[in-house]
C-alpha cells in the first residue's frame, strides 16, 4: 500500500493536479507568512528578554517557554472563540479565511522564535555590545551587530517556527475549516483523506508535506553552513 | 597650559549601594601612555568604562579638551580594547574596519586604514580569514588594530594582554609601544601587572579598593610607593615599623628580593623561620618577626638544616628600603 501511495504522490505531483499544486502553495504561503510575523515580532521581543531590564521580565521569560509548549488545538479553540460571529472580533469576518490561519500559526510561532532567540542572542558575550559601543557604535547600531553575531542561531528558530506551523493541524482546521479552494492545505487534506478511506491519496499528501518540510530545511541549513564558513 | 584630552574630574560611580570608583582627578593626553595598577576588584575596569563613557557615573564628569563632554563626544575621541578580544564573526578584514564603519568612513577609506594596521601589526597575511579561526596573540591583535585604525585621541585599554603567555603578552606590548609612539596617541593601560607598567607608561597611577591613591611619572611612583597598600602593588611585599631595621621612619616598605640570608653588611633583623616555598628560580622565605610575616627572595636554597622556629638574621639592601 506504500508503494502505491508514493507512486500516487508522484502522479501527482508531476501530473501538474492543480488541486494538489493549490493545496501545496497555499499552504507554503499560508505558513510562510505566519514565521515571518512570528520572524518580526519573535526577534525584538527575545531582544527585550536577553538584554531589557525590566521588573517582569523573568514572569515574560516564563511566559515564553509555557507558549513553547502550547498546544495548537488550545490557540484554534482560543481564536475560534474571538473571531466567532457573535464573539468580541466577530465583525472582522475572519472565521474560515486564510488570514485566521495565519493569525493562529503566527500565534503558535512566536513563543518558539521568541524563546529560541532569547537564548540565541543571551549567548553572544555580554561585553560584546560594550565593546562594539567602545569601537564608536550607537547603542541601536551596537544591538544590531549583536542580532547580527546571533544570526546562526537565530536561524534555527526560523526553522523551528516554520516545522511547527507547517505541520499543525488542529488550529488550521478550527480557524480554517479546510474549505476545499480556499482554506484547505496539506494538512488538513490529509485529515479529510485519511477519513474517508483514500488512504493512498493521504499518505501522498503526508509525503508531499514532509519533501515540503526538507527542502526549507535544507535550504535554511545550507545558509547557516555558509555563515559559519 | 593646553589642556589635556581627556580628563576624568570629581568622578564618582557607585554600584549596589556602595561607592566602587572615586577619582578626583586623572588626566590623560600629550602623547603619554598612563597605567593604572591596582590588584583585581580594585575598580580599574570601571575607571576605564567610566573614561569611555560606557557607563554613567554617579556624579562627576569626562572633560574632553577642558570642556565637560557629553557621551558621543568622549566615544568620538576614544577606542577601547577589552579584556577578551570580542571579534565579530567576520573576516579579520573585516573587524579590522568594523569601527571605521560605525564612524561612517566611506569604503575606500575605510580599506585603506584598516590595511595600514592590518600591515603595522603583523596580520595582512591572516586578511581574509575567519576571525574566529585565530589564535589568543592573533585576535588580540586584531582587536589592537581595530581600535588603531578609528585613529582615536585616546586608547583605552583593559589588561588586553592578561590572558597571553609571556612571550606573545612581550611582543605585543612591544608593538603597542612602537605604535603609541609612532602615532603620538595618548593612552591609558588598566593592568595588575607593575612590569607591563613599567614596560609601556609613562606615568603610573595606583588604584586601591576603588581609591586613586598615587599618580605621577611612572619612574616616581614604581619606586615610591606612598602608604602600605601602594607597597603592596608595587612589589614591596614586607611593609614593617622602621623601627625594627633602626630607620627613623614610622613605616617602610622593603621588596622581598631585597632581603636575604646572607650578604654584605646592611641593615639586619632577628626574624623566625615559618617556611620555606621553591618558586622555581628563587627561593621564597617565609618569616615572622615583632607579629608580622616578612617574605624574602633568595637565589640559593637556604641550608637544609634550618628547620621552622629556628632564629634567622634576615639582612635588608639599605637602598631597596622606601619610607611611607
Amino acid at each position: 500500500m506504500l508503494g502505491d501511495a508514493f507512486g500516487e504522490a508522484i502522479r501527482l505531483l508531476t501530473s501538474g493536479d492543480s488541486d494538489t499544486w493549490e493545496i501545496i502553495a497555499r499552504s507554503l504561503v499560508i505558513s510562510l507568512t505566519a514565521t515571518a510575523i512570528a520572524f518580526s515580532l519573535g526577534v525584538p521581543l527575545g531582544m527585550l528578554l536577553a538584554f531589557g531590564r525590566f521588573p517582569a521580565r523573568r514572569a515574560a521569560h516564563a511566559a515564553i517557554n509555557t507558549g513553547m509548549g502550547m498546544p495548537p488545538v488550545v490557540v484554534g479553540l482560543i481564536l475560534t472563540v474571538l473571531l466567532w460571529r457573535a464573539g468580541p472580533l466577530g465583525g472582522l469576518e475572519l472565521l474560515y479565511t486564510p488570514v485566521a490561519m495565519v493569525l493562529a500559526q503566527a500565534v503558535i510561532a512566536l513563543p518558539l522564535v521568541a524563546g529560541i532567540s532569547t537564548a540565541a542572542l543571551s549567548q553572544v558575550d555580554p561585553d560584546f555590545r560594550i565593546q562594539m559601543e567602545a569601537l564608536g557604535a550607537s547603542r541601536a547600531r551596537a544591538l544590531w551587530t549583536v542580532v547580527v553575531e546571533a544570526r546562526l542561531p537565530l536561524l534555527a528558530a526560523v526553522m523551528a517556527g516554520f516545522g511547527a506551523v507547517i505541520s499543525e493541524v488542529g488550529a488550521a482546521m478550527m480557524v480554517g475549516g479546510n474549505i476545499a479552494g480556499q482554506t484547505r492545505v496539506l494538512t488538513t487534506a490529509a485529515v479529510l483523506e485519511t477519513s474517508r478511506g483514500n488512504f493512498a491519496l493521504a499518505i501522498a499528501l503526508g509525503l508531499i508535506l514532509l519533501v515540503l518540510a526538507f527542502v526549507v530545511n535544507a535550504v535554511l541549513t545550507a545558509a547557516q553552513h555558509r555563515g559559519r564558513a | 597650559m593646553t589642556a589635556p584630552v581627556l580628563e576624568l574630574r570629581d568622578l564618582v560611580v557607585r554600584a549596589g549601594g556602595r561607592t566602587i570608583l572615586a577619582v578626583p582627578r586623572l588626566a590623560l593626553g600629550g602623547a603619554t601612555t598612563t597605567a593604572v595598577l591596582g590588584p583585581n576588584g580594585s575598580g580599574k575596569s570601571t575607571l576605564l568604562r567610566a573614561a569611555a563613557a560606557l557607563l554613567t557615573p554617579e556624579r562627576g564628569a569626562v572633560l574632553i579638551d577642558g570642556v565637560p563632554a557629553a557621551r558621543a563626544d568622549v566615544r568620538a575621541a576614544t577606542a577601547a580594547v577589552l579584556q577578551r578580544p570580542l571579534l565579530r564573526r567576520a573576516s579579520v578584514r573585516a573587524n579590522v574596519e568594523s569601527g571605521l564603519r560605525f564612524r561612517g568612513v566611506a569604503r575606500g577609506e575605510r580599506r585603506r586604514r584598516g590595511q595600514a594596521w592590518l600591515d603595522r601589526l603583523g596580520i595582512a597575511a591572516l586578511a581574509e580569514r575567519s576571525a574566529q579561526r585565530l589564535s589568543g596573540g592573533e585576535a588580540q591583535r586584531v582587536s589592537l588594530a581595530r581600535a588603531f585604525a578609528v585613529a582615536p585621541r585616546v586608547l583605552l585599554l583593559d589588561e588586553p594582554f592578561s590572558a597571553l603567555d609571556a612571550p606573545t603578552r612581550g611582543e605585543l606590548l612591544a608593538d603597542l609601544r612602537e605604535a603609541l609612539a609612532a602615532t603620538g596617541t595618548a593612552a591609558l593601560l588598566v593592568t595588575h601587572d607593575r612590569h607591563e607598567a613599567a614596560a609601556v607608561a609613562d606615568r603610573v597611577a595606583i588604584l586601591h579598593a576603588g581609591e586613586l591613591r598615587q599618580e605621577g611619572p611612572a619612574s616616581e611612583v614604581l619606586d615610591h610607593p606612598v602608604d602600605a597598600d601602594c607597597a603592596r602593588i608595587l612589589g614591596f611585599h614586607n611593609v614593617l615599623p622602621g623601627r625594627l631595621l633602626g630607620v627613623a621612619a614610622d613605616h617602610v616598605a622593603v621588596p622581598a628580593g631585597a632581603c636575604g640570608l646572607t650578604g654584605p653588611d646592611g641593615l639586619r633583623l632577628t626574624a623566625r623561620l615559618v617556611r620555606v616555598i621553591p618558586l622555581g628560580p628563587v627561593w621564597r622565605v617565609v618569616l615572622e618577626a615583632d607579629g608580622r610575616t616578612l617574605l624574602a627572595n633568595v637565589p640559593e636554597a637556604p641550608p637544609a638544616e634550618l628547620a621552622p622556629g629556628d632564629e634567622i638574621e634576615l639582612r635588608v639592601d639599605p637602598a631597596a628600603v622606601r619610607a611611607l
